[in-house]
């Protein structure tokens, strides 16, 4: 490879990359042509890392990266693409049988009572279980969520800005002051600690079992995520997966579809300990739960070890400020958590809630907005 | 940036250069990593440094500023941090007390706020020097995003605006590595700026050498030995498996204990110099640990 066959090389190369996923912007092209003009083009090794540190920036992008760098400059064999089994779409599955999923025999309103309600039916339609609403409903019931969505736990920045009330001297603006006053701090210029937004994870089960509570919780969600940074989704079943990126961008729709591909294989159980263990391994481990506030949303049915739960419950306990489990099946006044993976998780719980209607999730918006650290459940 | 000279005095032509430059600072990169710092400093951009605690992204940049025999200037990024602990801030008591002594009416705003009064925090001695400067970014995960993005100003432009004294632009480009714990992902725009390198735990063969080289003297059989029994660990689903700081660490104390080779008897005493948590080292016991250094051994010897 010499000069404008270098050039060549690379920006195909990063055409390459683009369509496998990874975002490579012309800059970047720019200094993996430059970079290869300072190594030995010889030795592989250092054309491999050249090539990666200048077009790669993401630790999760290295293994695409490193099939693309197989196919296109050693010319290897690749294995396709592992793609999960594909799935019904949520839409589909919500219009068809979303009644026998997680209703708990509470059924009150049945699925034919008229739609268009006054004001005492927008009081129903708060206690209404999410399971038992139709699409219109639903849609309106979506609308009220964002208010909820605006109370978040909050902390304390290290940060100060000029506050009145604040608690500790501005020392910048009372030396300017003071010049007026001839080195007298006549004026005295507070500083107080912003309030912010409390770190907060919300891990959701969207196994069978869940649907129609799951879809009500990611919109939920997303009107959360619209509230700024500092929220992270996942979305578990059999596996678990990351869903912020999703829910910052597009319609939750649509990545609750995504994640119901990649997490949930249909008929075979929710993993919750496993994907706990996932999640603890994978993101506790970068602190993503350290101060935070994690909110797990499940009904606890655990299709392998209830061992496991509590063991992986207990870690995630250790590093968050606060565990909040949401059960939807805690909305029916009968219900206990006799389901094995839940009674194994309960002892580290903090504040145990519902979550099946909307009057539930201003509950669980208001214990967000004042929880403290370890409350008994 | 037409003019500015770049941070070193010291040049590599090549990778090989270089890493023998650092393996004489008593650091032993992997060909990736002398790849990433050789670009950073060709590229004369900034290295992101990526990975698991105690891979060795700090060393790495200590290492860095030895080899080009320049000084290290490192900010430790925490949650809170500002500009008045980054970049510069106001001496307040020596401002009043100056002010006091001149009598009134003789102190001008220009004379208050000039560089008598000013304490240079990290980010703007890097800049405001003559001498050649290794910046090390530490975790920069932990700042807030709006410190990132602060950053990022500072790294694209190499230069600091006090608005009492106007702007001071770098003399001589520092040369920045960043490191990252990945308890957050960065933001794209920083991102796009910097070259990115992953440090993984290094190999069985490179991480006996590393100790060999941190801990002198050290038996043979005792540094093959530690360190296969660390990566065995790693092996295991731990809250915080063990870096190469705590092999070298671990490696220390059984050499300062004398030993020759590791047995049960003496890891029980030293297990809590490689796990930090208690779970851990309850999972590290009984059959897992004496399954351990049966491995460990037979790979030593």
């Amino acid at each position: 490879m010499q000069g404008s066959s270098i050039v060549r090389h690379v920006v195909t190369f990063g055409r390459v990359l683009r369509e496998v996923g990874i975002e490579v912007g012309p800059g970047r092209v720019a200094d993996a042509v430059r970079g290869l003009g300072t190594v030995d083009l010889t030795r592989q090794d250092d054309v491999y890392f050249t090539l990666r540190q200048t077009l790669v920036s993401r630790h999760d992008e290295l293994e695409l990266f490193d099939r693309a760098f197989v196919a296109w400059f050693l010319r290897g064999p690749v294995a396709p693409l592992v793609r999960q089994k594909q799935t019904r779409r949520w839409a589909d599955r919500v219009t068809g049988d979303t009644l026998q999923a997680g209703a708990d025999g509470d059924d009150a309103d049945d699925a034919s009572t008229p739609h268009e309600l006054g004001a005492s039916g927008h009081e129903l339609l708060r206690e209404k279980d999410f399971a038992e609403m139709t699409p219109e409903e639903f849609e309106r019931v979506r609308k009220l969520m964002a208010a909820i969505a605006r109370t978040r736990p909050r902390r304390r920045s290290r940060r100060r800005s000029p506050d009145p009330r604040g608690d500790v001297l501005d020392l910048r603006r009372l030396c300017r002051k003071s010049l007026r006053s001839g080195g007298e701090p006549i004026e005295q210029p507070w500083k107080a600690r912003k309030s912010v937004p409390r770190k907060l994870v919300v891990l959701c089960d969207i196994s069978g079992s869940m649907d129609a509570y799951a879809r009500a919780l990611l919109f939920y969600l997303h009107a959360i995520v619209g509230t700024g940074a500092g929220v992270e989704a996942f979305a578990f079943g059999t596996r678990l997966t990351r869903l912020t990126p999703d829910l910052a961008t597009r319609d939750p729709e649509a990545a609750l579809a995504r994640a119901n591909e990649i997490a949930v294989d249909w008929g075979s159980g929710t993993r919750i300990g496993a994907s706990l263990a996932e999640f603890n391994a994978l993101y506790g481990r970068r602190a993503l739960s350290r101060g935070a506030v994690v909110v797990i949303v499940s009904d606890g049915w655990e299709r392998d070890d209830p061992d496991l739960v509590g063991r992986e419950m207990a870690k995630l306990a250790r590093a968050a400020f606060a565990v909040v489990w949401v059960n939807p099946l805690k909305g029916n006044p009968e219900y206990q958590p006799l389901a094995g993976g839940m009674r194994a998780a309960l002892p580290f719980v903090d504040r145990f809630l519902p979550g099946h209607n909307l009057r539930s999730l201003e509950e669980l918006g208001a214990v967000l907005a004042g929880i403290e650290r370890r409350h008994a459940a | 940036m037409k003019g500015t000279v770049y941070a070193a005095f010291v040049t590599f032509r090549t990778i090989e250069e270089l890493d023998t430059a650092l393996r004489e600072a008593d650091y032993l990169p992997d060909r990736g990593l002398a790849t990433a710092l050789f670009l950073a400093l060709a590229l004369e951009k900034p290295v992101l440094l990526e990975g698991e605690a105690g891979v060795g992204k700090t060393e790495a940049a200590k290492a860095l500023a030895t080899a080009l025999d320049a000084r290290l200037i490192r900010l430790q990024c925490y949650e809170g941090l500002d500009v008045s602990h980054a970049v510069y801030e106001w001496n307040y008591p020596r401002q009043l007390l100056h002010i006091r002594a001149a009598q009134e009416g003789t102190v001008s705003e220009e004379e208050l706020f000039g560089p008598e009064f000013l304490i240079r925090r990290p980010l703007l001695e890097a800049i405001d020097t003559d001498a050649p400067v290794v910046l090390l970014i530490d975790e920069i995960d932990r700042a807030d995003e709006e410190f990132e993005a602060f950053l990022l100003e500072v790294l694209s432009d190499f230069q600091i605006t006090i608005p009492e004294l106007g702007t001071i632009r770098a003399r001589r480009k520092p040369a920045v590595i960043l490191t990252s714990n990945r308890t957050r992902e960065l933001h794209d725009a920083l991102k796009r700026r910097a070259l990115f390198h992953w440090i993984g735990h290094p190999s069985i063969e490179r991480e006996v050498e590393i100790v060999r080289l941190r801990v002198p003297g050290i038996p043979e059989r005792l540094a093959n030995e530690a360190a296969a029994f660390v990566r065995g660990l790693r092996a295991l689903d731990l809250a915080k498996p063990p870096g190469v700081a705590e092999t070298i660490d671990w490696a220390q104390a059984l050499a300062a204990l004398g030993r020759e080779e590791i047995d049960a008897e003496v890891v029980q005493q030293t297990l809590g110099s490689i796990l930090k948590y208690r779970e851990d080292i309850e999972t590290v016991r009984d059959e897992t640990l004496v399954g351990l250094i049966e491995e460990a051994r037979t790979a030593g010897s």
